[in-house]
């Protein structure tokens, strides 16, 4: 009987030392499967709807408006000479100047270029929810979560991450923006979400005007006993079953978004951005680089949308790609003077969707060029840039004949950058026929 | 006399067999005949349901603490904030701590807490769960305030504020 009771002992001893140093702080048993190709990923939702023209194939308004002026108007992305005339995205007066090159080297020639890659919704919000869900759910509809698990969800449930190592950062709470952060799938949800900033409110005039003066309490003698107290009531309303939705930050990771916002507000606007911060999405970045310096995550997903005034405004247009352009080489740039992500970050960027082929009539009125909305074919092409250790440079995949690849792919190339695209491959909720962009080189 | 007994036995299995025929028994109806209904006993707080809105949870907190309601453009305001950050509970927390920063929160000072804690959490309660506490409520409250004597009325509404029973009505 005592041999029994040893053996018994002794068994629960080594598997406990076995599996304790295996259980992650999300709670996972055992770390990913695979090998990791970068421990950072930033990840673009490029910009509002971008026509291929404008963007990749650099036709500037030859194709669109019929004036026989081709060029790149992005040239921190993309290789290629900026239009020689008729500028009019650019800073100052008719926008006349362009905004200098930040990069030494375009994105493109530091990365691979997938060229004509193949967006299957024509609208913002399925668009957005193809690139964080990686798959087409037929009965998402707008104001709702997802319906399927995000890359926020499968990087902290299969990659073991804490709440404040998965980041979302939206340009506004318009559009169901913020519901991104995760899904409703009951097999992963709130407690794998991402946390999330809009920054042009957070931090805008209204988060300057109702969250900026805190007051700030004592983490032990006054914010412990009050957590206590809070947790004496949740504990008498939850054994009733009615606990709510959370991320999971722990208190210790609450401190520290608080203590982040604390350190905007008294930044002001003295935090890092790019040179140019004309729009929505310059700003936006600018605070994107600053989570991503104060928390280093392992996974940042932006989003931009300023281009999406093509419905009404090419003109504006033009100057939201070019800034928007400017903001991602920005992001590149310092993503690089951070030590700890310098060498150790993929960048991947792509438009949810693109734009139509033939203009809506609408005429802006500076410079009387034609709008484009966004629900033909032409809306179905987009690309897929990205750059960074293991990244094959100056390669370019596809053209503008020969379609490779496609926006659900984003989220399973994620999965393979940071280590668990087994899991992901395996959920069952990605797109038929996705692949990681890494296979499809 | 043996006959004589027979018969008085039998007489008296006899009353007996009536007695326990026509006894009282249970009514088919059950507790009906009581006139008593069923009743399941839930916890006060059970009726709770309904989770508040971004905008009712701030026009709320505000009239709570400053027994003063919010304008509906700031309620309005103050709501898109809480949609700007991910994580509600470091919203809600954050724009508690700036309602305290504020002049105005209508609250005791800690000495008239401390003079009669069974009121004061018995107050509490009512002002923002709008229930009466439970006994076994009351005496954690008094415990805990007494044995942790730097926590103040304002780290207690803070608690309230921030609970879980306070996001529903």
């Amino acid at each position: 009987m005592k041999r029994r009771k040893f053996l018994k002992t002794t068994g629960l001893a080594a598997t406990a030392a076995v599996t304790v140093p295996y259980i992650l702080p999300s709670g996972r048993l055992f770390a990913a499967s695979g090998n990791q190709k970068a421990k950072h990923v930033v990840y673009i939702l490029f910009a509002g709807g971008v026509r291929q023209q404008e963007s990749v194939l650099q036709r500037y308004l030859d194709d669109s408006q019929d004036i026989p002026f081709t060029g790149n108007i992005m040239y921190n992305m993309f290789e290629g000479e900026a239009p020689s005339a008729k500028i009019v995205y650019g800073t100052g007066a008719g926008g006349e100047t362009p905004i200098p090159m930040l990069l030494n080297e375009s994105i493109q020639k530091q990365g691979t270029l997938f060229k004509e890659v193949n967006a299957l919704s024509a609208g913002h919000y399925g668009g957005l929810n193809n690139l964080v869900q990686g798959s087409r759910a037929i009965t998402q509809g707008l104001k709702q979560k997802p319906v399927n698990p995000t890359i926020f969800e499968y990087a902290r449930r299969h990659g073991g991450y804490k709440a404040t190592d998965v980041w979302f950062v939206g340009n506004g709470i318009g559009n169901s923006t913020p519901l991104l952060n995760y899904s409703i799938n009951p097999d992963y949800g709130a407690q794998y979400g991402a946390n999330f900033f809009a920054p042009t409110v957070t931090f805008g005039s209204l988060g300057q005007e109702h969250l900026s003066n805190a007051k700030v309490y004592h983490p032990e003698d006054e914010l412990t006993p009050m957590y206590q107290m809070k947790y004496f009531l949740d504990n008498s309303f939850e054994n009733f079953g009615k606990g709510l939705e959370t991320i999971g930050n722990t208190e210790a990771e609450k401190q520290e978004i608080k203590e982040f916002m604390r350190q905007m507000y008294n930044k002001g606007g003295g935090y890092f951005k790019p040179p140019v911060t004309a729009n929505s999405d310059a700003i936006t970045i600018g605070y994107a680089a600053e989570v991503i310096s104060y928390f280093k995550p392992a996974l940042t997903v932006v989003n931009l949308s300023n281009v999406d005034g093509c419905h009404s405004n090419f003109t504006g247009y033009l100057q939201n790609l070019h800034r928007a352009d400017h903001s991602v080489g920005f992001l590149w740039d310092h993503i690089k003077s951070i030590p700890e992500m310098a060498n150790d970050t993929i960048i991947i960027a792509t438009p949810e969707c693109g734009r139509n082929l033939e203009p809506n009539g609408i005429k802006d009125t500076e410079n009387e060029f034609l709008a484009f909305d966004h629900s033909d074919q032409n809306t179905s092409r987009v690309f897929t840039l990205m750059a960074g250790p293991t990244v094959p440079s100056n390669l370019t995949v596809g053209s503008e004949g020969n379609s490779i690849g496609q926006t659900t792919d984003n989220v399973l190339t994620i999965a393979d950058i940071l280590g668990f695209k087994n899991e992901v491959g395996s959920s069952g909720y990605l797109e038929g026929n996705s692949m990681s962009l890494f296979d499809r080189i | 006399m043996q006959i004589l007994y027979n018969s008085a036995l039998k007489r008296i299995y006899f009353l007996l067999a009536i007695l326990i025929l026509t006894s009282c028994k249970e009514d088919d109806k059950g507790v009906d005949e009581f006139v008593v209904n069923s009743v399941t006993l839930l916890p006060p707080n059970a009726g709770k349901i309904k989770p508040k809105t971004d905008q009712q949870y701030v026009a709320i907190l505000h009239a709570n603490l400053f027994q003063v309601a919010l304008s509906a453009n700031q309620i309005f305001e103050i709501s898109q904030c809480i949609e700007s950050i991910g994580d509600k509970e470091v919203a809600r927390e954050v724009i508690i701590s700036n309602f305290m920063n504020k002049p105005g929160v209508k609250m005791p000072t800690n000495e008239e807490m401390r003079a009669d804690l069974r009121k004061f959490i018995t107050d509490t309660f009512n002002r923002f769960l709008v229930r009466h506490p439970t006994e076994s409520e009351i005496e954690y409250f008094e415990n805990y305030l007494t044995a942790n004597p730097g926590i103040t009325p304002e780290l207690v509404y803070f608690s309230f504020s921030l609970s879980n029973e306070y996001l529903f009505y």
